[in-house]
């Protein structure tokens, strides 16, 4: 009889789903905490004892995933240990996130059947949809899948279908670190220079003034500049999210329903209205306080400069937090998240698409971007599935996510309702209380807020956010304003909305509605 | 007076050539000392001697032969793969191409107004495509001959791409070959399959030499179809190496791996240099 | 007169392989410029004429010719005149002519791509050595790859330092290969080097010159790996070459049958300036009676 009812979560409320206690016919005494270097093999389906006890001898699975390390570390150590455990063989192949798309894509499309699992930007699922095998029943059942959060269950469906196996969630938030704040030589400076105090900005006009009074001098004392603000601004890289950051607030009405990116009655681009708009201009005006080449940051350089101690703040993914707080990282337990209105930054003032005018708010308007996260499913035409879900279900184990969420190079992120109590951070990672708590309170506003951002999610996205992020880094890069760049980008769109079919594309945006306004696919017109 | 000049002129001279030197070198031994970097090496800023500046690690290089599961490359595989691939498309692009060569250079053909410089020309202006036109097409044409995702289909491509450069080489080289060789074998009563079996090839050591050398270098660095035609089974090193460039780029290892991809090439260019002092090329670029 | 009857059995291989590997592609290839193959509609159907009508008015796609031509012109510039240079200085008997000649062609026998990789890291404007060094000169902080005419030189720097030891290579083999008497006859007309060169050896290398650039013209028209390591054609555009761009249409966006369309006009266009250039070439240096196809 299990005499460990310890969570591999730790302490959580979890307990009561654990007591069901699955299949226990591994081989009988294999060690697997001392074997594989996680905590607690927790029960049921997904367990390292009950994969053990599968026989997948003579199957091969063949996965496509990122380069090493984000998803293709953990994709590759798990199969190593699925293979251990089963019998069965991996092969796990790697690209680079840019190459992604069209791996997947041509076989998809030629009718070439060659991945069995395939990886990526869960933002693609509208691409992917007709090509991916449905999650079987047995598997949404499951004590791990319920504790997915509803917005990452919704990002993972389409049409009514879970079609992608949720092993990451995302978000793009802001994070800084702190004893600069609280330095009394610094507020009053900050007070002198600004006429108001030295606080946590709340919007981006006070995230401006802060980053710029922290920007180019040395504030840490490590005989080293720093600076205010470290952003992902270069093209082809994954920028466009850090726009969607940055225009958000400005553009996300909670008062306005019926769509962010299109109007979905008439399928007109929102994408230059004064929202957008002043939100680009806002990220032009950014660049005066980014690092030295900032311009052409893609998310390695962010994490490093930013996980690094070189920049005051930050409003992008978790991986510079978790980099941030590893055990070498000069500024560990010294980094906070969030705003005491939200996740991120929000505005005083929100466009209204339908009034046509801004809208005022007493207090700043946050609007949260759920970012893309790595989305991965079966595909249809494999002939593996069983055994290929089988592993998705290893994969995202309690133990394995609870091992996998605590090394930043990882690129596995919080997904799960347990992933936001304080007490796993603060006993398994180590981090400070007030650490633990801040960021788990930042997920927790990010799973209730109901003014959401979510990404483009229809097919041809890719061909939308090429255009988009063509003209924005030309505003960027100075070469032309952010009215003029928004209008090329919203008159492209409406020639590739053309192209791929105006009802194609609302058909599938509806199901992006569905998200942003709070709804069921059923409710959206 | 005179001597002075002599010596000016010799002194700007080597200084010229070292300075070359240098520019050449340079990015090499960055490489080098890079892949003995570990974290620290790198964020803080440019460092360059080991032990003085920073503290070196093997990981860079070790991280080539770890498995993927940890963090490493496994460069073995796409390495072998890229050896094998090179070696027979080279093989087999230097035979096809240089019976075309000889063929081009001793006979000639009419096809309405065009003429041998004219298919020569040909031969040689398949290099202007760039290799994104023809991924579409070729994806489709493999998948349809079943090669997709194979060496051999990989191997096919890089025929067609270096059959102009062994041409190139051939038939100027063929050209300086004078006739009376092959006449002679003729009259001996070969025909001429054989004279170019026994009499010619024997003595285009060189030019062989230098075409094969040449389809070497480019078949090994060959990048974007071992990219985009590659899916599961095939790994190519060029790729392997770049993907590394993917997020939050390892200094380290990537130096150490670019290092290690370019040394069989390092030493193709002495038996390139070896080859090419003999004045073997003089012939080979007068149209 | 060599029995012809042999002569097909030569050629023929070659020109099958030819054949089927890059001309059907290529008809393959115009079909598809005829046809809507995008992310939605895969397959080949007929859309007409309408590729073609949007690849005229499609801007980006001329600028990324404009900015080939740019880079283009400058590399190989730089290259024919550095090679040159490297190759007189060379040319006669030098101490340690071969350890210079060796280290010199290394840089071209290089995978290109690899390489390109390795610059990134020299190029990175707070981490890399470049920007260090400079500093030591009191030049600080040049955004190489942030700015389109730092990222621009940048580029062109790379290029020039994979294949200016082409060029090298095949202007020191001809100058090798060059008649003494020319030379005779100039030292006795009392010539000094300047002199010489401009009138014996120049002339005399016309058929080369024209060989190197005609060839490094071709493969650096194809300029795509070098900016996919280093900048993907950023910042904003402004290292946009046409390569690149057709690959990110046809495989990232995935407009598969637009992106034929614009693969067959850059090829017509390429193919016609190609000759031309070869042509005024070949009239320019080596005069009229002269010059062959």
């Amino acid at each position: 009889m299990y005499t460990k009812l310890v969570m591999a979560a730790g302490a959580l409320g979890v307990a009561g789903l654990m007591a069901v206690g699955g299949p226990q016919s591994a081989s009988a005494e294999t060690d697997y905490i001392a074997k594989y270097g996680i905590k607690a093999d927790a029960p049921g389906m997904c367990s390292f004892s009950s994969i053990d006890a599968k026989d997948y001898s003579g199957h091969e699975l063949t996965i496509l995933t990122h380069a090493v390390p984000v998803m293709g570390e953990p994709a590759a150590l798990h199969s190593k240990q699925f293979e251990e455990l089963t019998g069965g063989k991996v092969n796990v192949v790697h690209a680079p996130f840019g190459e992604l798309y069209q791996k997947v894509m041509i076989p998809f499309q030629t009718g070439q059947h060659v991945y069995d699992i395939v990886y990526g930007g869960s933002y693609w699922i509208g691409d992917w949809a007709p090509h991916l095998a449905p999650v079987p029943q047995k598997y949404l059942d499951l004590p791990e899948m319920k504790d997915v959060t509803p917005a990452y269950q919704g990002v993972a469906s389409w049409n009514g279908q879970r079609l992608q196996y949720t092993v990451d969630g995302d978000r793009n938030y802001f994070k800084y670190i702190r004893p600069p704040f609280e330095d009394a030589g610094n507020q009053a400076k900050f007070k002198a220079e600004y006429g108001r105090d030295l606080e946590v900005p709340t919007t981006w006009e006070e995230y401006a003034e802060v980053a710029t009074f922290f920007n180019g001098w040395d504030w840490d004392g490590d005989g080293e500049l720093e600076y205010g603000s470290t952003e992902i601004v270069q093209r082809d890289n994954i920028a466009f999210s850090n726009f969607i950051t940055r225009v958000a607030s400005y553009a996300k009405n909670p008062n306005v329903t019926g769509g962010f990116w299109f109007d979905l009655d008439t399928m007109t681009p929102q994408v230059n209205n004064p929202g957008f708009v002043k939100g680009l201009e806002m990220w032009m005006a950014a660049l005066k306080y980014m690092p030295p080449g900032g311009i052409n940051f893609g998310i390695g350089e962010e994490i490093f400069s930013w996980g690094g101690g070189q920049s005051l703040m930050s409003v992008t993914w978790d991986d510079a937090f978790i980099q941030a707080m590893q055990e070498d990282s000069p500024i560990r337990n010294k980094i906070l998240v969030g705003t005491k209105y939200g996740p991120s930054m929000g505005s005083k003032k929100v466009w209204n698409r339908v009034a046509n005018t801004w809208d005022e708010f007493e207090t700043p308007s946050v609007a949260p971007y759920v970012a893309w996260g790595w989305g991965a499913g079966v595909s249809k035409y494999s002939k593996e599935q069983e055994m290929a879900f089988d592993w998705f279900c290893f994969f995202s184990n309690y133990a394995n996510t609870n091992h996998d969420l605590l090394i930043g190079r990882f690129g596995v992120n919080p997904f799960r309702t347990s992933h936001m109590d304080p007490a796993y951070w603060e006993k398994e990672a180590g981090w400070n209380t007030d650490v633990a708590v801040s960021y788990t309170n930042m997920l927790k506003g990010m799973a209730t807020n109901t003014n959401r951002v979510f990404d483009l999610r229809v097919p041809g996205v890719n061909q939308y956010y090429t255009a988009m992020m063509a003209s924005v880094s030309k505003a960027m890069a100075g070469e032309m304003s952010a009215q003029a760049a928004l209008d090329e980008v919203a008159a492209e769109w409406i020639r590739i909305t053309e192209r791929i079919g105006v009802d194609v594309v609302r058909e599938a945006y509806k199901n992006v509605v569905a998200l942003e306004d709070n709804v069921s696919l059923s409710a959206v017109k | 007076m005179r001597g002075a000049r002599v010596n000016l002129y010799s002194g700007l001279k080597y200084g010229a050539l070292i300075i070359w030197a240098v520019f050449v070198v340079a990015p090499f031994l960055w490489a080098l000392s890079t892949s003995f970097k570990s974290d620290n090496g790198v964020t803080g800023g440019a460092t360059y001697i080991p032990f003085l500046e920073y503290e070196p690690t093997l990981d860079g290089w070790a991280a080539l032969f770890r498995d993927t599961s940890s963090g490493g490359i496994s460069m073995q595989g796409p390495y072998l793969a890229s050896l094998i691939v090179s070696l027979v498309s080279s093989g087999i692009a230097l035979a096809l191409g240089t019976l075309a060569a000889y063929g081009l250079s001793r006979f000639t053909f009419r096809a309405g107004p065009l003429s041998n410089s004219d298919i020569t020309f040909f031969f040689i202006s398949q290099r202007i495509m760039p290799p994104a036109i023809l991924a579409i097409p070729y994806f489709l044409l493999l998948q349809f001959t079943g090669l997709l995702d194979t060496h051999i289909g990989l191997i096919l491509v890089y025929v067609a791409m270096l059959l102009p450069i062994v041409v190139w080489v051939m038939v100027d080289f063929f050209n300086t070959v004078p006739t009376e060789l092959d006449e002679a074998a003729m009259i001996d009563g070969c025909n001429p399959i054989q004279a170019f079996y026994r009499i010619i090839l024997p003595n285009c050591g060189p030019g062989l030499v230098v075409a094969g050398l040449l389809c070497i270098i480019f078949s090994w660095s060959e990048f974007f179809f071992a990219l985009t035609l590659s899916f599961a089974k095939v790994q190519m090193l060029p790729p392997t190496i770049v993907i590394l460039n993917s997020n939050k780029v390892p200094w380290w290892s990537l130096s150490a791996s670019a290092l290690a991809s370019v040394v069989p090439l390092v030493i193709v260019a002495f038996f390139l240099e070896r080859y090419l002092s003999r004045g073997n090329l003089a012939g080979t670029i007068r149209e | 007169m060599i029995d012809s009857r042999y002569k097909h059995i030569f050629l023929f291989p070659a020109l099958l392989v030819l054949v089927a590997i890059i001309i059907f592609p290529l008809i393959y290839t115009v079909r598809l410029s005829f046809s809507g193959w995008d992310i939605n509609r895969p397959g080949l159907d007929s859309v007409g004429w309408s590729n073609y009508a949007r690849a005229f008015v499609d801007g980006g796609f001329w600028n990324s010719m404009g900015t080939l031509y740019q880079m283009v012109f400058f590399c190989v510039l730089f290259e024919y005149t550095l090679g040159f240079g490297l190759a007189l200085l060379l040319w006669k008997q030098v101490k340690a002519g071969r350890f210079f000649r060796l280290l010199f062609i290394i840089p071209m026998c290089v995978t290109p791509v690899v390489m390109a990789v390795v610059w990134k890291t020299i190029f990175h404007e707070t981490l890399g050595p470049l920007n260090d060094i400079l500093s030591w000169f009191g030049i600080s902080g040049v955004p190489w790859l942030s700015e389109a005419t730092p990222a621009f030189i940048s580029i062109i720097l790379v290029d020039v330092w994979q294949w200016t030891s082409l060029m090298f290579i095949l202007l020191l083999a001809g100058l090798m290969s060059l008649p003494k008497e020319p030379y005779e006859a100039a030292q006795i007309d009392g010539a000094g080097p300047i002199r010489t060169f401009v009138h014996v050896t120049f002339p005399l290398m016309a058929p080369i010159t024209i060989g190197a650039l005609v060839i490094r013209l071709i493969e650096s028209s194809k300029l795509m790996e070098t900016i996919y390591a280093m900048t993907s054609a950023g910042p904003g555009s402004a290292t946009e070459t046409t390569s690149y761009l057709l690959y990110i249409r046809s495989l990232r966006e995935f407009q598969i049958g637009y992106t034929a369309s614009l693969s067959i006009i850059y090829l017509v266009i390429m193919i016609i300036a190609l000759a031309l250039f070869a042509k005024l070439l070949s009239r320019a240096l080596i005069g009229r009676s002269e010059a062959r196809t």
